[in-house]
């Protein structure tokens, strides 16, 4: 089984904050793998140092096999792009959105590469398929709707092109039980094929026995694979 | 005091002092700076916009005689070199004052520095170059008066009335049809969510600087059909437009549109008031904005925007 995420000897932070330390991870091709651990311990900075928007980094990070990682002290943001554009899809901890757009311009603004750009149409509709709940919002501004509208909308995002490696920080914070399983459930029943996925997650009920392996985060370091954790 | 003038001068200075706001506006909300070269852009681009005037207008005037077409020749070299340098301006702001330093700490302060330096050398360039004598652009939208509905109002002003509305309405357009536009407004409302959308700012800045130069260089070609292309004709316009888009929220286009309205009104009023008069305005501007701002900081551009953040 190909990576297609290997993170050796990741360490990163913002300013004299260092939130990770010496991180080894890796993500093999198809894993759907569950981050668990709780508030301030490291998931959503392993996710933006993954992306390159932390405030500085250092440790090799492969995407794909091609390194993206390296020691980083300024331009939070600057090789986002390029990483973005090398396979990574991530959907941030707020969700990111563009107010003023509507949401078929803001799932345009996943379309990147010139494929998608040019059947950014159908990718819509795909979109839709998976989130019912936005076809009929298609023209109504980003700013405008619901907490679980809205995380539709960002996830929705990230699946306009085609990816290798998908990164969903936090799906559930901050909504209803019944719209965060139906999020969580639109984003298991995404194909596999080629591609892995993360998911960061403090209810861990959510992503019980649903995920190939959990692994915990606990005070910036990985607390090794927890495997199958049931509370049932 | 005649109503009728005073409303062509104010729509006259709101188009002007708008199309300066908006450029300033643009800029700061998608690459987060603050355009202190705005004004050297305007007085430049009024220099290229003189040269290319000076060189052809003897064989525009050989080629087609005294009359309509000569004048509109003259016209559309004129706006094409101010509206062209001023583009070129904005690749040499990039260059100079975005691309180096855009990843730094601090990347406002320090490009709001580099670009305070590029005016202030700019104008001096100038000044050294071309002397402290005022400059006369060919009148494009040639000389007279014309009635409509009982105002009166010179060709110049509905030219400049005329060509901010039509330049406008056509940024604005390609802001929300294009795919530039699109990536452009993206990176103004969210810039995290635009580089996880796969949008270089680097390759967002470069039109945006293009284009707010070329809009600065249309506004100084309209406003130099007013008054005359000096050095330091900039800097008047680099202050109307700063305060106008902080007035209007930094940001807001909207706002920005709504503030150079109001203050363009405002400057014609004060002005016609006689116990007034022109002194006092702008006095008056930096009360009015100073009372806006102390009642709403962020500017007026919050009650016009459509969605929460």
């Amino acid at each position: 089984m190909a990576d297609i995420l290997k993170i050796s000897g990741l360490t990163a932070g913002y300013g004299p904050l260092r939130v990770l330390h010496e991180i080894d991870f890796r993500v093999g091709e198809g894993e759907r793998v569950g981050l668990v651990g709780l508030n301030g311990h490291g998931k959503t900075t392993l996710f933006r140092a993954i992306s390159s928007l932390v405030g500085w980094q250092s440790g090799s990070i492969l995407l794909n096999g091609a390194e993206v990682g390296g020691s980083r002290s300024t331009g939070p943001g600057r090789r986002t792009p390029a990483i973005v554009r090398a396979g990574l899809a991530m959907t941030p901890q707020g969700d990111a959105i563009f107010p003023g757009l509507s949401v078929a311009q803001h799932l345009d603004c996943g379309a990147y590469t010139p494929k998608a750009w040019k059947d950014r149409k159908a990718r819509r509709d795909m979109v839709f398929d998976i989130f019912p709940p936005l076809r009929k919002l298609e023209h109504a501004l980003v700013g405008r709707l619901s907490g679980g509208e809205r995380r539709m909308v960002s996830v929705g995002r990230a699946l306009m092109v085609d990816a290798r490696l998908y990164l969903i920080d936090e799906p559930s914070l901050g909504l209803a039980p019944k719209i965060s399983a139906s999020v969580i459930e639109a984003l298991f029943a995404l194909p596999q094929d080629g591609r892995a996925m993360v998911i960061a997650e403090q209810n861990v009920a959510l992503l019980s026995g649903r995920v190939d392996r959990m692994v915990g985060m606990h005070a910036g370091r990985i607390r090794g694979d927890v495997g199958h954790v049931s509370l049932h | 005091m005649d109503i009728s003038v005073t409303f062509i001068n104010g729509l006259n200075l709101a188009a002007i002092y708008g199309l300066m706001a908006i450029g300033i506006s643009l800029l700061w909300s998608s690459v987060g700076m603050i355009n202190m070269a705005h004004g050297a852009t305007f007085a430049a681009s009024g220099y290229a916009a003189w040269l290319a005037a000076d060189a052809t207008k003897a064989l525009v005037l050989a080629a087609f005689g005294k009359g309509v077409l000569t004048t509109s020749v003259m016209a559309g070299i004129t706006l094409t070199a101010g509206a062209g340098f001023g583009a070129l301006f904005g690749a040499v702001i990039y260059l100079l004052a975005f691309l180096p330093i855009h990843d730094k700490p601090n990347f406002p302060v320090r490009s709001l520095i580099v670009t305070l330096a590029i005016n202030l050398a700019t104008v001096q360039g100038l000044l050294w170059y071309f002397g402290p004598k005022q400059k006369n652009l060919p009148k494009i939208f040639g000389t007279g008066k014309l009635e409509v509905l009982g105002i009166s109002a010179r060709y110049d002003q509905i030219g400049a009335i005329l060509a901010t509305t039509v330049i406008l309405g056509l940024v604005l357009f390609w802001l929300r049809v294009s795919r530039k536009g699109l990536e452009i407004r993206a990176m103004m409302q969210n810039p995290e969510g635009a580089v996880l959308s796969g949008i270089s700012v680097r390759w967002t800045a470069l039109p945006v600087t293009m284009l707010t130069g070329a809009l600065a260089g249309l506004a100084a070609i309209l406003l130099s059909q007013t008054i005359f292309v000096s050095p330091t004709s900039g800097t008047m316009p680099l202050i109307k437009g700063l305060t106008i888009a902080l007035l209007g929220g930094l940001g807001s286009v909207p706002g920005a549109v709504a503030g150079a309205i109001i203050i363009g009104f405002l400057e014609a009023i004060v002005g016609a008031i006689p116990f007034l008069g022109q002194r006092y305005v702008l006095f008056a501007t930096f009360v009015f904005i100073i009372t806006v701002l102390i009642i709403r900081p962020r500017g007026i551009g919050g009650l016009l925007d459509e969605a929460r953040k």
